[in-house]
């Protein structure tokens, strides 16, 4: 099997067998603490290679508690959470806060490595946030904020970014540029997509999870979305066609 | 006729209740003739023996068989009987006589019909191995260069200052120790002379150091001729004019239990009286307290119980003239009332 | 804000001194019990000078054991912020040593330290040492996720870290509480003095008690108050410019 450039990153070889990035939940059960109800029963899903997948599903299904096992900041859940050529997994989410006693500037470089200044420079570039990198947090719209979490985050060392409404309160035009500049951008990460807006999710994402109630079984359907490297080129047939798989699956 | 027997029995029912109401009144007002009429007596300290006489006058009766009914209050550093008999919570209290001059000096109308202590109490304890001399006078000139507890504010400060000056010595010359409630430097002796009630710590001190085979001494100023009369129970000028009665029974039964208690044959009864109300003394404390109170109060066989020591209070007086404790003369004859 | 805190103190003081001269007068009570005017100006006059170097020799003392007070609030605020052995033993601790009145302890430290500026100064400090601290404890063991998932996630948490995020966060309660506990500190070398001590206001008091001196404590409540209301005002400002700093 002849691989491309950029996929010999999230291939590995090992004793001739190709090991390919992948997380994996299996057969997961889990309740609230001090709750009957069950927010998973035997749930099972997979995204395998790196991209943008999304999570998706009506919301108290479980899509942040998912997402925070996955990040293994949450335990207490049955079954098991296996993942390949995946080290690094970060959650980042949109109630996050900067500290206040810097600029935003200050906060990112202060956290990013030595490395990372270019990167920064188009990060903030691309997400429209350069006029603001010297206002503190609170001074910002809520969608900027989001925005400057974000790119904090893309500043780390990951193998996996989980998005959770990482975009809440940013315009579709700007969304749609920031989701293709990360895929342009790191084309060897994985990203694990949270949110409401279909539409979106269908368009740009490769791997969709659904998530259902725990009463349906099973509890995820996976689809396939267009993936698309731009914002225009789609058809808007095949768009539909994916949405409408995901109103089903749900 | 049914109403009529109706309206019949409501009017039977309101008399009953009418000659109810009166005859409960007149029986509460037939229970208030009966009863002793309360007054209160506020103490200048807590229950020890420097109050042996208020509390055994109380126990077995004194006030009764004058015929009347005494609350007997615990005294305390925050209490202060003379403001309390002006503000009508008290009829009777005990107070120092510095206390009594300073407050008719600013106006309180309060009265003296009772000295209690004959001999000042307050004395200084000393170690007598460190401490000797042969007559007050040596002992005067021995205080030199020695540290010399004082309470700032307090009787002893008046009393030791009034000694310094009377016998020539200059404060310069003596190293003065302000007094806390512990007598921790005493005991590392740290100080030479400190402040004591001899009839009260005085005893628990010497005991102390009486085990760390250490004799102590007291050192009375009433010896060098420094005379300052010490507590004494006033009641209020209207009280005494206006309710002469109840002032004398009150005075009387006060006086007859002093006399009892520290009358020799009565001491077991007097010790009983002081262990059910200073539960926190050993009782061979108390009997050594009460014997050194019995001198306090009765220091000669022709000492009469609570008579006032006019010429003392003159010198006390003075005294606080001298150290412009007050400014004017305050006419001792309109507040000392003696039997 | 110094003119505002003033004047509501000279309110609140001249109305408490305004209802002493009503009682004295409607109740005809001498001048030993409540001093009338006069007297009170009288000794105000000849004890104002005395007072106000007693006033100040407290509350230097204060300040300093409000500051060291504040001190190690933080440094055991730090060590007890987890909620591990060690934290909730220093929480224990100073809850039962905060239920015993200071009066039944502090003649227990005069027996040991003496009676002079340690002893006043430890009196302090432990009066306001105490509730300062389960404040401090309260609020830097109170994590705040939102800021502190990041670091958290990406492993560049440490402890300095963590007590500037949560003390930054929380800094308005933070200068509350250090305003209130300026006056606990006041109080306490107050009690410290009356008890035992042989210099400051509160031995000033104590000795005009002996002699029912009540103008005497009338003028040294006056000063106490005035002092007080500075050393506040000086916390406030400090306070506010801290606060001004942060949210630029």
């Amino acid at each position: 099997m002849k691989l491309k450039k950029r996929q010999i990153c999230w291939f590995s070889n090992i004793d001739g067998y190709l090991i390919v990035m992948q997380i994996e939940c299996h057969d997961i059960s889990y309740q609230y603490p001090q709750t009957d109800a069950h927010v998973f029963e035997h749930l099972s899903c997979q995204v395998t290679g790196p991209g943008f997948h999304a999570l998706f599903g009506q919301s108290g299904l479980g899509k942040t508690t998912l997402a925070r096992m996955i990040a293994g900041e949450l335990t207490g859940y049955s079954g098991q959470i296996q993942s390949r050529q995946i080290a690094e997994v970060l959650y980042a989410h949109n109630m996050e806060r900067f500290p206040g006693w810097a600029g935003i500037g200050d906060m990112m470089a202060s956290t990013m490595q030595a490395s990372g200044h270019d990167m920064l420079n188009e990060l903030v570039n691309a997400f429209g946030i350069q006029p603001v990198m010297n206002a503190r947090f609170s001074q910002l719209s809520l969608g900027q904020k989001n925005r400057a979490n974000l790119i904090r985050y893309l500043l780390q060392k990951f193998d996996l970014l989980i998005m959770d409404e990482s975009l809440a309160n940013v315009d579709e035009t700007t969304r749609g540029r920031i989701i293709i500049t990360l895929k342009t951008l790191f084309p060897e990460k994985c990203f694990l997509y949270i949110s409401h807006n279909m539409m979106e999710i269908a368009k740009f994402c490769n791997q969709i999870v659904v998530l259902r109630s725990p009463c349906k079984h099973p509890q995820t359907s996976m689809i396939s979305g267009q993936n698309l490297m731009t914002e225009n080129n789609f058809v808007m047939k095949d768009l539909e066609q994916t949405m409408l798989e995901i109103v089903h699956a749900s | 006729m049914k109403d009529e027997n109706r309206g019949q029995g409501t009017w039977k029912s309101i008399k009953t209740i009418v000659w109810l109401g009166v005859w409960l009144f007149l029986l509460g007002r037939t229970g208030d003739c009966g009863e002793l009429t309360p007054v209160t007596y506020r103490l200048k300290w807590l229950f020890n023996t420097s109050v042996v006489g208020d509390l055994y006058a109380d126990v077995h009766g004194a006030f009764a068989r004058q015929g009347i009914k005494v609350v007997v209050k615990e005294g305390g550093p925050e209490r202060d009987s003379i403001k309390e008999i002006e503000l009508g919570y008290a009829q009777f209290g005990v107070a120092s006589a510095d206390q009594v001059i300073r407050a008719v000096a600013k106006g309180s109308p309060i009265v003296v019909i009772a000295q209690l202590f004959q001999v000042n109490p307050l004395q200084w304890v000393y170690r007598t191995d460190t401490l000797s001399f042969d007559s007050p006078a040596a002992m005067i000139s021995f205080v030199r260069g020695k540290t010399l507890g004082l309470t700032y504010g307090g009787n002893d400060e008046t009393i030791m200052r009034t000694l310094l000056t009377k016998f020539g010595i200059s404060e310069a010359s003596v190293n003065v120790y302000s007094v806390r409630y512990d007598y921790t430097p005493f005991y590392e002796g740290k100080v030479d002379l400190w402040p004591v009630y001899v009839n009260a710590q005085g005893i628990v001190i010497q005991n102390k150091l009486e085990k760390a085979k250490e004799r102590v001494s007291f050192f009375n100023p009433d010896e060098l001729g420094v005379r300052f009369v010490a507590n004494s129970v006033v009641t209020s000028q209207k009280m005494f004019s206006e309710q002469p009665d109840i002032v004398n029974k009150f005075r009387k039964g006060l006086i007859e239990g002093w006399q009892d208690a520290v009358a020799l044959e009565n001491n077991e009864k007097a010790v009983s009286v002081l262990q059910q109300f200073d539960k926190d003394t050993p009782v061979e404390i108390i009997r050594r307290q009460l014997a050194a109170t019995r001198g306090l109060i009765k220091p000669g066989p022709e000492s009469a119980v609570g008579s006032i020591d006019i010429p003392a209070w003159k010198q006390t007086e003075q005294i606080m003239l001298d150290q412009k404790l007050i400014s004017v003369p305050i006419h001792l004859d309109n507040v000392l009332k003696p039997f | 804000m110094l003119h505002r805190r003033i004047q509501q103190f000279f309110l609140v003081y001249f109305l408490g001194l305004l209802s002493l001269l009503l009682v004295k007068y409607l109740l005809n009570l001498s001048d030993y019990v409540i001093p009338g005017p006069v007297e009170i100006w009288q000794t105000c006059k000849s004890v104002f000078a005395r007072y106000v170097f007693n006033v100040l020799d407290t509350l230097w003392i204060a300040v300093v054991g409000h500051i060291i007070s504040i001190i190690l609030a933080f440094m055991v605020g730090i060590l007890g912020r987890h909620n591990s052995w060690i934290g909730s033993l220093i929480k224990a601790t100073a809850y039962s040593i905060q239920a015993y009145p200071i009066v039944a302890v502090a003649p227990i430290i005069f027996i040991l330290l003496g009676d002079g500026l340690i002893t006043r100064l430890l009196i302090a400090v432990m009066i306001c040492y105490f509730p300062l601290l389960l404040s401090v404890i309260g609020i830097l063991s109170e994590p705040v996720d939102s800021i502190e998932h990041f670091y958290v996630s990406t492993k560049r948490m440490n402890w300095r870290l963590q007590v500037r995020i949560r003390a930054y966060e929380n800094i308005n309660k933070l200068t509350t509480v250090i305003a209130g506990s300026a006056t606990m500190a006041v109080v306490g070398t107050i009690i410290a003095e009356f008890i035992a001590a042989d210099a400051g206001i509160g031995y000033s008091i104590r000795t005009a008690l002996y002699q029912s001196d009540l103008s005497k404590i009338l003028t040294a409540l006056f000063l106490i108050g005035i002092g007080t209301s500075l050393y506040l005002t000086g916390l406030e400002w400090v306070g506010n410019v801290i606060q001004r700093k942060c949210q630029i």
